[in-house]
């Protein structure tokens, strides 16, 4: 049917298209290799270290997430300085139904900071039922959220990137965003056993990126997951559907906060602690998106 | 005169390894349902017999025996019916422990198996010995190696004057180990499935069996996990076997399994869930309480897997 529609040589045309397409690479990350020895990991004989992280994962995919964070996304980076060496747990707002905001600070942690660092993500308790998502995000440092993994981790001095908003946070309505929703406390407990300084971080862009406009409940039920989305791509479009919105995303990372007292504090104590932190989040997230102008477009 | 030691699971690798290093301190008295795999090989008296047989009676009344090694456990296979398993595993455990009780056996040490935490999503990365056993919730067919485990620990806390010391193993990879994913690595066919790449951890058989013996000497009760070198993704060790990946979709399973019995590899039903989800045990209490390191490297013990194959037997030409 098709072959009737098109001549022989459109059929040539859309080949070498095709070829073409196949055949493009992507240009290199500038100083991937230098960055990934500069990283304090202790690699096992396979390749990966004690949490499953695969620097030769981070090779293959590197070109192209380095594209999605300059090119794509265009991610601006602020206060770099208030990055910590050794421990630290940075806390993020989160929204956007996927877990983009935990890659983009990620990378922004690997590309923008010297030395460069794995941020950890501690990502939702559904994620290891995503198929590819789980292997990949596993790969590349994140683990899921479970204070267990999470102590160990800021025992071994690494960065973990937590958002205590949670399923709460990244199931948001378009209409919600950048509303931060209820924390969890865990998170203060940790620090404060670990004593780990808590960095607030504030990313923009994210939340707009999947402008979900209804949460099906009933078939997130069903399938097991915490929401599911309806966005005007999603799931109308398909796979298509799935392409974030390309929205300027801009990182403010905040002063250190370092909190004292005993990680066995009633809630109360440690509720007080944990809304200082959002407050703080809060603040920076308003200047962040007082600067950053058009969600599209920026400034 | 030596003293004398009884190691079940005597038909198998690791048992042989064991008995092995053993052998010039110990007499070893090995006991395997199985007939003895190459007649006239294991390092000892071989004895065939179920552990929940009368016969075991009669071998503890002969022997009076200064430790017991309970490395037999059977898998799941097609051959063997979920009862027949249960009972042999569960009740055999807890049989021979009653008799090594009565004969006064002072060190005991029975190999578990990681398996018991269960594959499941909620898993926390290191797994600590307290952790729940899950798998008994996530696959009924694992329910007799979480109530093995659970006789074998059992036995640990009540029996506080002989010490019993548990080993929860990680994958033992060597190039006569038989369980099921040394088999299947070892045949060259190695379905995941499609979308999950779990982590996972394998010990060397040298290894676990250094461990074993190490822990006979233990000087207190105790479960440890047990495992090797490092962790890796179930694709990396399929790569580094140098085996072939197949990769099925999760709706497939059953029919994959079904095919591959067909092909002379039978696997368990449940593996496929930790083909999914992670399990990763943490070993350092191990490491620390008996200052020990494993000494092969996890990327040599399975390139030693593909060293070992012989793919005419598997693969219809």
């Amino acid at each position: 049917m098709i072959s009737r529609l098109l001549k022989e040589t459109d059929w040539e045309r859309i080949k070498v298209l095709l070829e073409k397409l196949d055949q493009y690479q992507l240009p290199p990350v500038p100083g991937l290799e230098e960055r990934i020895s500069k990283l304090s990991v202790s690699l096992n004989s396979a390749g990966f270290d004690r949490w499953g992280f695969h620097p030769d994962t981070l090779r293959k995919v590197a070109p192209l997430l380095y594209w999605v964070y300059t090119k794509y996304f265009r991610v601006e980076v602020s206060g770099l300085e208030n990055c910590p060496h050794g421990r630290a747990l940075y806390v993020g707002n989160h929204g956007g139904q996927l877990p983009m905001d935990a890659m983009i600070i990620g990378l922004a942690l690997f590309l923008e900071t010297d030395p460069p660092r794995i941020g950890r993500a501690m990502v939702e308790r559904f994620v290891p039922t995503l198929p590819f998502v789980s292997g990949l995000f596993s790969r590349l440092g994140a683990m899921v959220g479970d204070p267990e993994n999470c102590l160990d981790l800021l025992n071994h001095d690494q960065s973990v990137l937590v958002f205590p908003e949670g399923a709460r946070g990244s199931g948001k309505l378009y209409t919600e965003r950048y509303e931060l929703q209820r924390f969890g406390t865990g998170f203060v407990r940790l620090a404060l056993e670990t004593k780990a300084p808590i960095v607030p971080v504030a990313i923009i862009g994210t939340e707009e990126m999947y402008p979900s406009i209804y949460n099906l409940k009933s078939l997130a039920k069903l399938i097991g997951a915490p929401y599911f989305p309806i966005t005007p791509f999603f799931p109308f479009l398909g796979a298509l559907g799935l392409v974030p919105l390309p929205t300027k995303v801009t990182i403010r990372f905040g002063a250190p906060i370092h909190f004292e007292g005993d990680h066995h504090e009633s809630e109360d104590a440690i509720r007080e602690k944990t809304e200082v932190v959002k407050g703080v989040l809060r603040k920076e997230m308003e200047e962040g998106l007082r600067q950053r102008g058009n969600a599209i477009f920026g400034k | 005169m030596k003293p004398k030691l009884l190691i079940t699971g005597a038909s198998g690798a690791l048992a042989h390894l064991v008995a092995q290093s053993l052998s010039p301190n110990w007499k070893v008295i090995g006991v395997d349902p199985r007939p003895e795999r190459l007649r006239g090989t294991f390092p000892g008296e071989y004895i065939q017999a179920e552990y929940n047989h009368r016969r075991m009676d009669e071998v503890f009344h002969q022997h009076q025996f200064q430790g017991l090694i309970h490395l037999g456990r059977i898998r799941e296979t097609a051959q063997v019916s979920a009862t027949e398993r249960f009972q042999l595993n569960v009740v055999g455990t807890k049989r021979l422990l009653d008799l090594a009780k009565r004969a006064s056996v002072p060190k005991h040490v029975v190999l578990s198996t990681y398996h018991v935490y269960g594959a499941h999503r909620l898993n926390a990365l290191y797994l600590k010995e307290d952790a729940p056993l899950r798998a008994s919730q996530t696959f009924k067919e694992l329910a007799d190696a979480v109530e093995m485990d659970h006789a074998a620990t059992n036995f640990m806390w009540r029996e506080r004057g002989s010490t019993t010391v548990v080993l929860r193993a990680a994958n033992v990879v060597g190039k006569n180990v038989q369980n099921a994913i040394c088999t299947m690595l070892r045949a060259g066919l190695a379905p995941r499935v499609l979308g999950f790449d779990p982590l996972f951890q394998f010990i060397d058989e040298q290894d676990a069996a250094r461990a074993i013996i190490l822990a006979l000497d233990a000087k207190e009760s105790a479960v440890y996990n047990l495992a090797g070198e490092g962790v890796l993704s179930y694709s990396k060790a399929i790569e580094l076997s140098r085996a072939l990946a197949i990769p099925v979709p999760p709706l497939g399973l059953r029919w994959v399994g079904a095919g591959l019995s067909k092909l002379g590899l039978s696997l368990p039903r449940y593996l496929f869930e930790y083909f999914k989800y992670p399990v990763v045990v943490d070993d350092s209490a191990f490491q620390k309480a008996f200052v020990f390191q494993p000494k092969v490297k996890t990327r040599e013990a399975l390139a030693a897997l593909a060293l070992g194959r012989d793919r005419a037997v598997y693969l219809p030409t």
